[in-house]
């Protein structure tokens, strides 16, 4: 074996499988449930193992100006959500009868999220992104109806015209580096800085160039918008995240735009009518986390991913999408009690994968920016107790699937799991304030938020509003990092 | 060469007002190929600055050579932009079933709960 290879085993036979099965697929059509299995469960091992590994491993292809991958435990995080996202949203769709079709671009954006997971370079962090930008337009535009071909054009131009200014912006980073590492950032011209960060700020979801998700994460179908807004909108997270480890200057940006964007969401989401634009919503708060606190980063992204994907896919078998008609109708038990660990989990309560994750964000911040995520974390939690307080009706419901059953099972499994990653967050300081947030939320959702209703407007959604808002936010960008 | 790259500019530039300013969804995805034009004539610029030749080992050495790793990178950069403007045109074939016209804003209207 090449002596660079042994250094990460299994890398290169473990990135290209989802490629080589997603196009083989079409061949063995009969096959197509089991060889995606197969591939989710690949990376499930290999994200654990690399979760687990101490000591992060860099391997270098065709040398300084070739592809550089490197792995750590943050990846194996992300892989991991990825893996058991996957895998459920796999075991969601075994009885559903999609078409051999669906389970390729399933395989594909897999594989290409994995990628973005490990990959250390801006050509092919821009390769991996827009395969992600094809595959997930084809998984949005499955059903063929106008508007899911609508949401899918939509999605398309924004994230290809953010895209188009992240090249500029790589093309900038190689000039002053005859290189395109991500550490090259740092020595990068400041207009570098700002497009590169913009194309993945839009990518990501993140503030209000993250404006066009709620419409796409929540008008796709059930297990698209699980995989979407579980693993997918992590690919333009994750690359933010490391170049702020890499370069301090960036961190302190993609700070202030995360604490931006935590308000923004949750501001939205508590308003929100609709069960699956409440989530949606809800991503674009939760990735601010993420961003305000990078080393936790990839345990934050594994507890909000499971949650997340098990969100929406219940929201999805719910009789209705509207808080006022559920109230009134009949849920299955298994179903609420699966909503409401996943949504106890994300507004953080002692006992679930999210506590942790919250408590060690929240660590190493500022006192005002741990102030502002505090607020954040109220406003997640009154969004949350929309879907905890629904209404108990007595009438008997319909059993939900086998498959969706299956699905929550893998997830809430990996909710409690995930506890295990971060026990020195269990203190009794931080599990009294968490207990606390949930409280203040419970009790502001019951007397305040669910006696009034607001409508806030959507115009920021629009086409031409989401292009145009690149040109404000490049400008801010820019005038960020020259200050 | 500030020249060509204040042309390079206002190209992208154009582009991408294009997809902000026409009503049309054939000419917005259109001005999204302008703009990915501009992007791509930025890199071959950024690759001639040291040189115009081809770096192809021969004999002889004609002259100072072009920078091969932007080219390489833009070629792939190519092949994706043209796979998603394909995607987008047969879209666009989708919808103008129902919506003739093509206009955006009533494609959005018609299409947004």
């Amino acid at each position: 074996m090449n002596p660079l290879l042994a250094d990460i085993p299994g890398v290169i036979p473990w990135i290209a499988l989802p490629f080589f099965i997603g196009f083989s697929i079409n061949l063995f059509p009969k096959l197509d449930r089991p060889l995606a299995v197969v591939v989710a469960l690949s990376s499930l091992v290999y994200g654990a193992v690399q979760l687990l590994r101490p000591l992060p491993q860099t391997l270098e292809l065709l040398g300084h100006f070739g592809v550089t991958l490197v792995i750590d435990s943050f990846s194996g995080a992300l892989i991991l959500t990825n893996g058991l996202v996957t895998l459920a949203v796999l075991l969601y769709c075994w009885q559903t009868g999609k078409s051999t079709f669906f389970y390729t671009q399933v395989v594909i954006i897999h594989g290409s999220v994995n990628a973005v997971f490990i990959c250390a370079d801006f050509i092919s962090l821009y390769v991996a992104l827009e395969v992600i930008g094809i595959a997930a337009f084809l998984l949005m535009t499955y059903p063929r109806s106008d508007r899911a071909l609508w949401v899918g054009l939509r999605y398309l131009f924004v994230s290809n015209t953010a895209m188009l200014f992240y090249l500029v912006g790589a093309l900038l980073v190689y000039q002053a580096n005859h290189s395109f590492a991500f550490a090259g950032l740092g020595a990068a011209p400041p207009e570098a800085i700002a497009l590169i960060i913009l194309g993945l700020l839009t990518k990501g979801g993140v503030f209000i160039s993250g404006l066009w998700l709620p419409l796409t994460h929540s008008e796709s179908e059930t297990p698209v918008s699980a995989l979407l807004s579980g693993v997918v909108i992590k690919a333009g997270i994750f690359p933010l995240v490391r170049c702020a480890l890499i370069v301090p200057e960036v961190g302190e940006i993609l700070a202030l735009l995360g604490m931006g964007t935590a308000l923004l969401g949750v501001g939205y989401a508590i308003w929100e009518t609709d069960t699956k634009r409440l989530l949606a919503l809800s991503t674009v708060s939760q990735v601010g986390f993420m961003l305000a606190a990078p080393p936790v980063a990839g345990f934050y992204a594994l507890t909000h991913g499971c949650s997340k994907a098990a969100l929406f896919l219940i929201a999805g078998n719910l009789p209705s999408r509207q808080f006022a008609q559920l109230a009134q109708l009949p849920i299955p038990n298994v179903l609420r009690g699966g909503m409401a660990i996943a949504a106890l989990s994300i507004a953080g309560l002692p006992g679930l994968g999210g506590f942790p994750a919250k408590a060690l964000a929240m660590k190493d911040l500022l006192p005002w920016q741990a102030t502002v995520l505090n607020i954040a974390a109220v406003g997640t939690a009154i969004a949350m107790a929309k879907f905890i307080l629904i209404p108990f009706q007595p009438t008997p419901a319909p059993q939900p699937s086998r498959g969706l059953l299956l699905a929550l099972v893998l997830l809430v499994g990996a909710i409690f799991a995930a506890n295990g990653l971060g026990p020195d967050a269990y203190t009794a300081a931080n599990g009294l304030k968490a207990l606390g947030i949930i409280a203040l939320g419970g009790l502001l959702y019951y007397f305040v938020v669910q006696r009034w209703s607001l409508n806030l407007p959507r115009v920021g959604e629009r086409l031409e509003h989401l292009i145009g808002m690149m040109t404000l936010m490049l400008t801010a960008l820019f005038w960020m990092v020259v200050t | 060469m500030s020249v060509l790259e204040a042309y390079i500019f206002a190209t992208l530039l154009l582009g991408f007002f294009g997809i902000i300013f026409k009503k049309n969804l054939m000419m917005k995805i259109i001005a999204m190929d302008v703009m990915s034009t501009g992007v791509i004539a930025y890199y071959v610029l950024i690759a001639a600055r040291g040189g115009f030749f081809t770096p192809i080992a021969t004999g002889a050495t004609p002259g100072p050579y072009a920078d091969p790793v932007p080219q390489a990178v833009i070629l792939t950069a190519i092949v994706i932009g043209f796979s998603i403007q394909a995607l987008m045109l047969v879209g666009v074939m989708k919808l103008a079933r129902n919506n003739p016209t093509l206009e955006t804003d009533q494609i959005e209207i018609n299409n947004t709960p």
